[in-house]
């Protein structure tokens, strides 16, 4: 539809303002009949237009002002009557004669919101005849928004081109030139735009009763096609099950993250039980060699039994003795420490022969015969007591290269500081 | 333009047509196609781009012929009657397959207050008998009322005369919407009503209002009147003089209003050609300025006063150079050669003096007694070396205007015969037998 170019009036009353627009719109069909109706004509031709007016408000809030309504009179054009003849309603002074015109309209009077004329080749403008009788036209119907529509056939010298245009003009307070910009919807550029179903109501009898006939079958007694109506309890059948699912989806979702949680813990209780499990291990197998020489009986696959780690059950201190003809692996509980980051207390071993720190223990214990914290000791890589760097670059060496594998993760994740043998805690480097 | 220019043509119809002055310069005879010199109606040249009236009769549908013949013919409206009406842009409301000529609506050019107005006039020529309607060009403003317009309500169409009639009273209405449009300037509506009080001007007025100067856009007027002078007594020979069809005497005083407090006035006189010759030429007249402060109810009686006083001293003239020539044929009887009968400005005589005979010749000027009349002296003996008679040209002689007739008579032969002596021994010392 097309909008307005011409506003009626516009007041503002303080807190807001309205705007009156009008606009005009013919179907495609009536206009074409119009237009065949004039164009076979051998001289001017002229008819009534045939259609109603709707209002539409519009209510805008914007920043500038609290409200303003929007008022758009549409007439929209249904249908046209032509007259056969000029001078059919109307006499030489252009005076109406109210029987003739009532008996072209009938019972269609109600109905007329304009007129319209063709002449070929004159100027688009309203003539004064025209005038006069669109004056007497607007009172005699009642119509103060009469319209009237103007087609001018313009023809070149040699006939060689014809260009039908047409003006609706809608005048105003004994103003005769004010138009409106006329659409018709759908004559353009389909390939462009969207075809567009014309809001004019179809007034064909035929066509009504039809409908009314076989309106059951599809139709509703509300008036609404069935098939609607179907479609629209499967969407929201269809909705109910997506909500459903959204929710089991959701609670299966929480439980496999907290299972997740469970197996990354456990994975690192493994990790943790492998590594206490290898160091013990080693360690006997070395006390093992130093005190009993002929004491060889070490149990073997010492690495493989060291991986055998309990998944649950109360912490145990780790055994100092080893076993004797033991043929099954040890088993090991292995217990995090109830804080990890205690390990960060723990004194960092030194490198042998270091001046100025305690030297580095050999057993599992830091020399005062406790064991525990051997346990306790995160694997950095700093119990490496074989090398005989420095202190930092031990520390570089160990947490570098000697770090397990399985507690990588735990390394990347922050490596906590370590408590110097003097007291002091530092941070790793590259933490 | 001599008669023996005129192309011997063999067709009546196009001598007819030169005779009433209606074919167009440079147009080709209908008989033998050659190109003919004729005289342009009213003095006016036709434009190159406008059609000829017989030419858009042409173009017209046949029965709607008789209408516009007299639209075009004699359509005289308005105060500058010496315009004719005219009719361009021909087009047809039928469709192309209809052979012509089949149009029916035009464009009239209507002159107006020193402007021309172009209305559309729309007929329909399947319908011949239906009156026509129309369209006020850029007056969409102008709205007449019907009811006064009887000549439409009452249209019969078999009247020659009817669509003329109709363009007159709408024309009577459309100087009223001209005249509220002064409503716009309450200097120029004072100016409008001290006019119409006097019935010399007021019933012979031309207003076009709502002009808009195009410098300053102000409102702006023109008025166009039609001043009372009586044209009736200056001489028939005056008006014969010329070689344009005369037309209706008139002079028209255009006094345009460039601002709505009238401190810009320009007012310009138009005089019929036949008036304008008689006064002497457009040099002859020369109107005084707009005072400034001033208005039109003391300004246009003064310029109708130096107008009057014009043409009376010119038919006064006339009279006395009449008066003139009748005392010269008492005065000298069978001495008188030839004069001029019908103006009397010319006047020759055959005098002699002691067997020397000569010749008189008296010239009157057009605004004698007041301008001296020139006698001329010639020799029926002496030749110049060019061939000519030898003559000498006197202006300056004993001459008062305020004497009669009769006295300039006596007073002019007391002078031949004082003169002649001298003319004569010029004659024999210069001229040769």
């Amino acid at each position: 539809m097309g909008r307005l170019v011409y506003s009626a009036c516009a007041k503002d009353c303080g807190l807001g303002a309205y705007v009156s627009i009008m606009a005009a719109s013919i179907s495609g069909y009536t206009f074409s009949s119009v237009c065949y109706h004039s164009a076979n004509s051998n001289s001017d031709h002229e008819g009534f237009l045939l259609g109603e007016v709707r209002q539409e408000e519009t209510l805008s809030i914007s920043d500038s002002h609290i409200g303003s309504s929007e008022f758009l009179n549409v007439i929209e054009v249904h249908n046209h009557e032509p007259c056969t003849q000029l001078f059919s309603f109307y006499d030489y002074a252009g005076n109406i004669n109210e029987e003739n015109l009532n008996r072209i309209l009938k019972d269609r009077r109600k109905n007329v919101i304009g007129w319209y004329r063709f002449r070929r080749n004159t100027q688009q403008q309203m003539s004064f005849r025209e005038q006069v009788i669109h004056k007497q036209l607007t009172h005699i119907l009642g119509i103060p928004d009469l319209v009237f529509l103007l087609f001018s056939f313009i023809s070149t010298a040699n006939s060689s081109t014809h260009a039908l245009e047409y003006v609706l003009f809608r005048p105003n307070r004994n103003k005769y030139n004010q138009r409106i910009s006329l659409s018709i919807p759908n004559l353009g550029n389909t390939s462009q735009q969207e075809y567009k179903v014309s809001s004019v109501p179809n007034t064909s009898k035929n066509y009504a009763s039809v409908i009314k006939e076989h309106g059951t079958e599809f139709f509703d007694k509300d008036g609404v096609m069935k098939d609607i109506r179907a479609i629209f309890q499967v969407y929201s059948a269809l909705q109910e099950r997506v909500q459903a699912v959204c929710c089991e989806v959701d609670q299966s979702e929480r439980v496999k993250e907290k299972i997740q949680e469970e197996v990354n813990k456990l994975k690192k209780e493994i990790a943790l039980r492998k590594r206490n499990s290898a160091e013990e291990e080693r360690r006997l197998q070395e006390a093992a060699v130093v005190m009993l020489p002929d004491n060889s009986a070490l149990p073997d696959s010492s690495h493989s039994s060291l991986t055998q780690v309990m998944l649950s059950g109360p912490s145990v201190e780790p055994s100092l003795e080893r076993p004797v003809n033991s043929s099954s692996p040890p088993i090991y509980s292995t217990t995090l420490p109830p804080d990890s980051p205690s390990a960060i207390l723990l004194p960092r071993p030194q490198a042998v022969g270091s001046p100025g720190h305690p030297s580095p223990s050999l057993g599992l214990g830091n020399g005062d015969g406790s064991s525990s914290d051997s346990l306790n000791r995160q694997a950095t890589g700093q119990e490496d007591q074989e090398d005989d760097e420095d202190s930092s670059e031990y520390e570089n060496l160990v947490s570098e290269q000697l770090q397990p594998p399985s507690l990588t993760e735990t390394v990347l994740l922050g490596r906590p500081a370590t408590l110097w043998p003097d007291g002091d805690a530092h941070s790793p480097p590259g933490s | 333009m001599k008669e023996e220019d005129l192309h011997q043509s063999k067709d009546p119809a196009s001598l007819q047509l030169w005779m009433t002055g209606l074919m167009r310069p440079e147009m080709s005879c209908t008989s033998c196609q050659d190109n003919v010199l004729l005289r342009p109606l009213h003095g006016r040249v036709w434009k190159m781009n406008s059609l000829s009236p017989e030419v858009a009769l042409s173009r017209i549908s046949p029965e709607l012929r008789p209408l516009l013949c007299s639209v075009v013919r004699n359509g005289r409206v308005g105060l500058d009657s010496s315009s004719c009406l005219r009719i361009t842009d021909l087009k047809s409301g039928c469709t192309s397959l209809v052979p012509g000529p089949c149009c029916d609506r035009f464009k009239l050019h209507i002159p107006y207050a020193g402007e021309t107005l172009k209305w559309d006039i729309i007929f329909n020529a399947k319908d011949p008998e239906l009156p026509p309607d129309f369209i006020f060009g850029e007056d969409a403003d102008f709205q007449p009322e019907p009811s006064e317009l009887p000549h439409l309500a009452s249209w019969d169409a078999g009247k020659p005369e009817c669509l003329l009639q109709l363009v007159k009273e709408l024309l009577q209405q459309y100087h009223q919407y001209q005249c509220q449009r002064l409503r716009d300037s309450s200097r120029l509506l004072f100016e409008y009503d001290s006019l119409l009080e006097d019935p010399n001007y007021g019933r012979s007025m031309e207003i076009y209002a709502g002009l808009k100067n195009s410098w300053t856009g102000e409102f702006s007027a023109r008025f166009l009147l039609k001043l009372p002078v009586d044209f009736s007594n200056i001489p028939i020979y005056l008006l014969k003089d010329t070689a344009l069809d005369p037309g209706e005497d008139v002079a028209l005083l255009s006094v345009s209003f460039e601002d709505a407090e009238a401190t810009q006035v320009f007012p310009k006189l138009y005089l019929s050609p036949s008036i304008e010759h008689a006064l002497g030429g457009s040099s002859a007249l020369h109107i005084p300025a707009f005072p400034s402060g001033g208005c039109l109810i003391d300004y246009v009686p003064q310029v109708c006063q130096l107008l009057t006083n014009k043409v009376q001293y010119v038919i006064q003239g006339y009279h006395k150079r009449r008066e003139y020539i009748a005392a010269f044929l008492s005065h000298f009887g069978m001495g008188v050669v030839e004069y001029d009968a019908v103006g009397f400005t010319k006047l020759t005589l055959l005098l002699m003096w002691k067997d020397f005979c000569f010749l008189v010749h008296v010239d009157l000027p057009l605004y004698f007694p007041r301008d001296q009349p020139t006698l001329t002296f010639q020799s029926i003996y002496h030749f110049t070396s060019s061939g000519q008679l030898y003559s000498q040209v006197q202006k300056s002689y004993p001459y008062s205007p305020r004497w009669d007739g009769n006295e300039m008579a006596k007073r002019a032969k007391a002078y031949f015969k004082s003169f002649i002596p001298q003319f004569q021994e010029g004659a024999f010392a210069n001229g040769k037998l």
